[in-house]
């Protein structure tokens, strides 16, 4: 015979996920997603530290992938959505989170998360799938000065996408490949359109991939570094969004600038980061995490 | 004994020759100018020789122009294609005072003044306002693009279309597409969209009236009836508008044989057969 009685025993178990429930809620959980043209972007954070983070394409359908990415990221922290105190979306597709508790510019999320892991920063180039942009950090880690691309194809990580389509590389080879080449292929144009006709005629005259694909990179740098420079580029420098994962891009910028751009370790997560962060800060626990 | 003048204007999508006398217009021609277009020259010549029933070696005059002008070796003398569409317009319309040239690969506007080009600003940067954008479109919509024309011409209502980069216009017509917004609104959005951009270029100089439409977009019912809108002002579409800049080219030989008569005496010796180049 045990010393309880099974109902005594269920009652202390009960009692005892009662704790650790009580545990958990007490722990502080904020969600930030960010919903970009090209991919959607979720990360969970507690105190600051990334707890989960995952990246799914966004499709056409933005309030699915936004459902989508969300639930990702909770199950990937071993959440359920009741422990999410609050939710900041950000990004092109941020009003398509409808269950967003605030939705915040992409560039102010930006700022916060780079001035929080790197405080040195001052200049950070955002290679997006729709736009690029330039931001110069103040002291304080403020936006100081910003300037966006304008929705052109052609000064945007889109251009890759097309020219990859156009050559049969995979997006994630295309900045091997580009590294590789010893002779750029000059492009005459910035045009996305134009440019891909004038890749076309340049395969059939024989260039190669790798030169193409460096040429490319050669002049979606120039057209970012015009943008840089109007920011004022001062050092750090910090290069995020998609485009940051493709070397040759890097190595295109960095030759065209003549800085050093450093590239975090998930630069496509910086704004969902950022949002997270900016939502925690915004949100009263004891008010906002018990209503929930 | 007559006096024959040709035209030739190699534009970037497609090619356009003309043969005048001293008065009208006896041939034209019209052909896409493809990649070949550096052999393209003494084909198209011939043709339109062809056509008026003449040889090369009357012809009097031959001045070349549009963006592949340099690439007529038998041509007596290169003009830019700004000049050409102001020549061959303001002999069609004398009341013209602008002139909106929608080519394949590029558009411009022209400011003109007792015929003369006083001032222009010309799109080559961006496919965006250029006959490219509606064939990039009537590609991924799987239409013509006359039947395009005829599509936004009909429609009464169009759906805006918020990108101008060509790109991101084509993926949200596909976008909207799938949301099931009816294909003439949509179409009819692109024509205003197209609109919209090429008014922005034109916009730049202060344009008079009357305004004259040229090029490849001129051939293009919807597109006018947008810019006629933009434009708050009726515009004027030649009969033949592909042919106006290849018709300058042949007037400016006019022009030149008239001022200096001498000059051309040598033509016997100009043979269209002896050009073999870039092979």
């Amino acid at each position: 015979m045990s010393r309880f009685s099974s109902n005594q025993v269920k009652n202390r178990y009960v009692g005892r996920i009662f704790c650790i429930d009580q545990i958990r809620v007490k722990m502080k959980y904020t969600a930030g997603i960010d919903i970009g043209t090209a991919y959607s972007k979720g990360v969970i954070i507690s105190n600051g530290n990334m707890l989960s983070a995952c990246m799914l394409p966004s499709g056409r359908n933005f309030n699915a992938a936004a459902k989508k990415v969300m639930d990702k990221a909770l199950d990937l922290a071993k959440l359920s959505p009741s422990d999410i105190c609050s939710i900041g979306a950000t990004g092109h597709g941020a009003k398509n989170v409808p269950f967003a508790d605030e939705v915040i510019s992409d560039l102010i999320c930006a700022a916060k998360a780079v001035f929080l892991l790197f405080p040195s920063v001052v200049t950070i180039v955002d290679i997006g799938a729709l736009s690029s942009r330039a931001m110069r950090l103040s002291e304080n880690g403020s936006l100081a000065k910003f300037i966006f691309s304008g929705k052109c194809a052609g000064g945007s990580g889109k251009i890759l996408q097309v020219i990859a389509r156009v050559l049969d590389v995979k997006l994630s080879e295309v900045g091997t490949l580009s590294l590789k080449s010893k002779n750029r292929v000059e492009f005459n144009t910035g045009c996305a359109v134009f440019m891909e006709s004038e890749a076309v005629s340049r395969v059939a005259e024989g260039a190669s991939r790798e030169d193409l694909l460096a040429g490319l990179h050669h002049a979606l740098a120039s057209q970012i570094c015009s943008l840089a420079e109007r920011v004022e580029m001062e050092k750090d420098y910090l290069l995020i969004g998609g485009g940051a994962q493709d070397q040759g891009l890097v190595k295109a910028v960095n030759d065209f600038t003549g800085k050093n751009f450093m590239i975090p370790d998930n630069p496509q997560l910086i704004a969902a980061f950022g949002a997270a962060l900016i939502a925690e800060k915004n949100n009263d626990f004891s008010k906002k995490g018990m209503e929930k | 004994m007559t006096n024959y003048y040709a035209g030739l204007d190699i534009g970037s999508t497609m090619t356009k020759a003309v043969i005048m006398d001293d008065s009208e217009i006896i041939a034209s021609f019209i052909g896409s100018t493809g990649a070949q277009h550096r052999k393209l020259a003494n084909r198209v010549m011939e043709q339109t020789l062809e056509k008026a029933g003449i040889s090369f070696g009357d012809i009097t005059c031959v001045i070349a122009t549009g963006y592949g002008r340099i690439n007529v070796p038998f041509a007596d003398k290169q003009k830019t294609e700004i000049l050409c569409h102001a020549r061959g317009v303001a002999s069609l319309f004398p009341t013209a005072r602008s002139i909106i040239d929608i080519g394949g690969q590029d558009s411009k506007a022209i400011k003109l003044k007792n015929g003369r080009v006083i001032d222009f600003v010309m799109n080559d940067k961006c496919a965006a306002g250029t006959g490219r954008f509606l064939e990039v479109i009537a590609d991924s919509l799987g239409l013509g693009v006359e039947e395009m024309s005829q599509m936004a011409f009909n429609s009464k209502t169009f759906v805006k279309i918020s990108n101008i980069c060509t790109v991101f216009a084509e993926q949200e017509v596909s976008d909207k597409l799938s949301d099931g917004v009816p294909v003439d609104e949509l179409v009819a959005g692109i024509h205003e969209s197209m609109a919209t951009s090429v008014h922005r270029i034109a916009k730049r100089l202060v344009l008079d009236k009357d305004i004259v439409i040229t090029g490849g977009g001129a051939k293009n019912k919807g597109l006018v009836k947008m810019l006629s809108q933009k434009f708050d002002h009726p515009v004027l579409v030649p009969q033949n508008p592909l042919i106006t800049g290849a018709m300058g080219a042949a007037l400016y030989g006019k022009d030149l044989v008239a001022k200096q008569d001498g000059f051309f005496k040598n033509r016997k010796e100009r043979k269209l057969k002896n050009v073999t180049f870039f092979e």
